[in-house]
């Protein structure tokens, strides 16, 4: 449309098709441009435009479900939790991550598993578990993409509003745009809510660390992720003081012990302020 | 905004006034004046959406996707161009026919949508050119219509079937149904503002842009 700038008595001619919003999305948007750029009146648009709103008067009126409320300010909510933490990377770009770069992970992975033998027998009990699906994991990748992260949403707020819960933004970082938002639940499990996420390929898996600070990250979980890029699951528990970062890793095969992928999303846990 | 608008539209009511104060709330990220908003204009979303899509589920999925953009957007409402009502109204009915035209046959949805058409959360509203009508007399209004005038607004306003659609499903030729759908706006406009708006003749619009 922009090659081709569609004239005034153009845009005139589909006044009553645009204000009724019955033109393809082509010239609707040639319209508008035009709307934006023209000097000359554009009356008829205003003409017909001012009826348009009547039309819906006339129909029957039904009264949605209590439920649909709900939802609604469930994810105003979480919108609002989300600009808050928005605005943060803008101050400081890439948020302070406790989490080790590719080399230190190495040599704190192999100072893991010399040193914390207790602890990678945990996780290998954690592995086997997720393994055998026998921890609380929910995909909802055959729902429409953002219906299925409102819902996530609304779940993770559910579970953030429970008193000794605490809140954390996972926000993307360097390389990726995936992001979302998570609650600790009073039993260090982690509800999250996560979009944007790459779809996963073959033995790929997105795996949740949670890491408490001085300590070795914590696998905590894996799942995968179909085309709409959005997930929704609740990890094993373990010991998540607030401070903990929760990040997001993506594995190359399941049953990681220690992060090997990159992490394409990550948090500190805090508890709410009220 | 007034000079162009003014004279077609009407003066703002006391309750456009209320809900542009409940907007500015809803701007600065207040939960409880969406939540106004939303008690207030719930039955007038959820009707249309449930009209044009004719599916419960996805009328609720319009009406949520509707709220969420007008909370995301409030900032951006154009004070002057028709009232709070109106641009709401406007977002649910992009937003359903949006939902049913994707729902046609081999149409993908495509994935998550980063940044939604313009149309989606900013759409173009005018003044109402006339106040709060009831309903009898907007019916009267639409019996002013011809049948084949009527048709083709249903399709373009509740079908969501563009211009051209329309003239496919109905087989009559593109510029006939344009012109269907112009003379059907207009006569409701001169059967809800009165006989003495200038709006007496299907040209007035074109005339007042020479």
């Amino acid at each position: 449309m922009n090659e081709r700038p569609m004239s005034h008595e153009q845009a005139i001619d589909l006044a009553a098709g645009f204000v009724l919003g019955a033109l393809d999305p082509a010239d609707e948007a040639a319209v508008r441009e035009h709307l934006l750029t023209c000097s000359l009146s554009h009356d008829e648009f205003a003409d017909l435009g001012g009826v348009v709103g009547y039309l819906a008067e006339t129909v029957e009126q039904v009264e949605p479900p209590p439920a649909l409320r709900d939802r609604i300010m469930a994810a105003a909510a979480a919108d609002l939790a989300s600009r808050g933490a928005g605005a943060q990377p803008a101050a400081a770009p890439s948020p302070a991550i406790p989490f080790p770069s590719a080399g230190e992970r190495a040599e704190r992975t192999a100072r893991a598993r010399t040193s914390r033998l207790g602890w990678a027998m945990r996780i290998a009990a954690v592995v086997a578990i997720v393994v055998l699906g026998g921890w609380n994991l929910l995909l909802q990748g055959q729902l429409s993409n953002s219906q299925a992260f409102d819902r996530a949403v609304a779940a993770v707020i559910d579970v953030g509003a429970r008193p000794g819960s605490q809140t954390v933004v996972l926000a993307a970082q360097p390389g990726s745009t995936a992001n979302g938002i998570g609650a600790v639940a009073p039993d260090g499990s982690v509800v999250m809510a996560m979009r944007d996420l790459p779809a996963t390929a073959g033995t790929q898996v997105y795996e949740a660390w949670v890491i408490v600070p001085e300590a070795a990250p914590v696998a905590v979980g894996g799942f995968t992720v179909g085309s709409n890029g959005t997930a929704a699951f609740t990890t094993k528990p373990v010991a998540t003081p607030p401070g903990s970062t929760i990040a997001l890793t993506l594995e190359p095969t399941p049953g990681s012990t220690a992060p090997l992928g990159p992490i394409v999303a990550a948090g500190v846990s805090a508890a709410p302020k009220t | 905004m007034n000079d162009q608008f003014g004279p077609r539209g009407r003066v703002a009511s006391a309750a456009d006034d209320a809900d542009r104060a409940v907007l500015d709330l809803v701007a600065a990220g207040q939960l409880d004046a969406l939540q106004e908003l939303y008690d207030k204009y719930r039955t007038m979303a959820y009707s249309i959406a449930l009209r044009i899509t004719a599916d419960a589920s996805l009328a609720e999925d319009v009406v949520q996707d509707a709220f969420l953009g007008a909370w995301r957007n409030a900032a951006r409402y154009v004070e002057g161009k028709g009232s709070v009502k109106t641009w709401l109204l406007s977002i649910v009915h992009h937003r359903a026919v949006d939902a049913v035209r994707r729902r046609r046959p081999t149409v993908e949805l495509p994935d998550r949508e980063a940044v939604p058409p313009a149309a989606m959360t900013l759409p173009d509203i005018w003044p109402e050119v006339a106040g709060n009508i009831d309903r009898q007399e907007i019916a009267a209004a639409l019996t002013s219509l011809s049948d084949v005038q009527r048709e083709a607004l249903e399709l373009a306003y509740f079908g969501g079937l563009t211009q051209q659609e329309i003239a496919i499903r109905t087989g009559t030729p593109l510029g006939t149904v344009k012109s269907r759908i112009r003379l059907g706006l207009l006569a409701m406009r001169r059967s809800l503002v009165g006989g003495d708006d200038g709006g007496d003749s299907p040209d007035a619009g074109r005339g007042a842009l020479a």
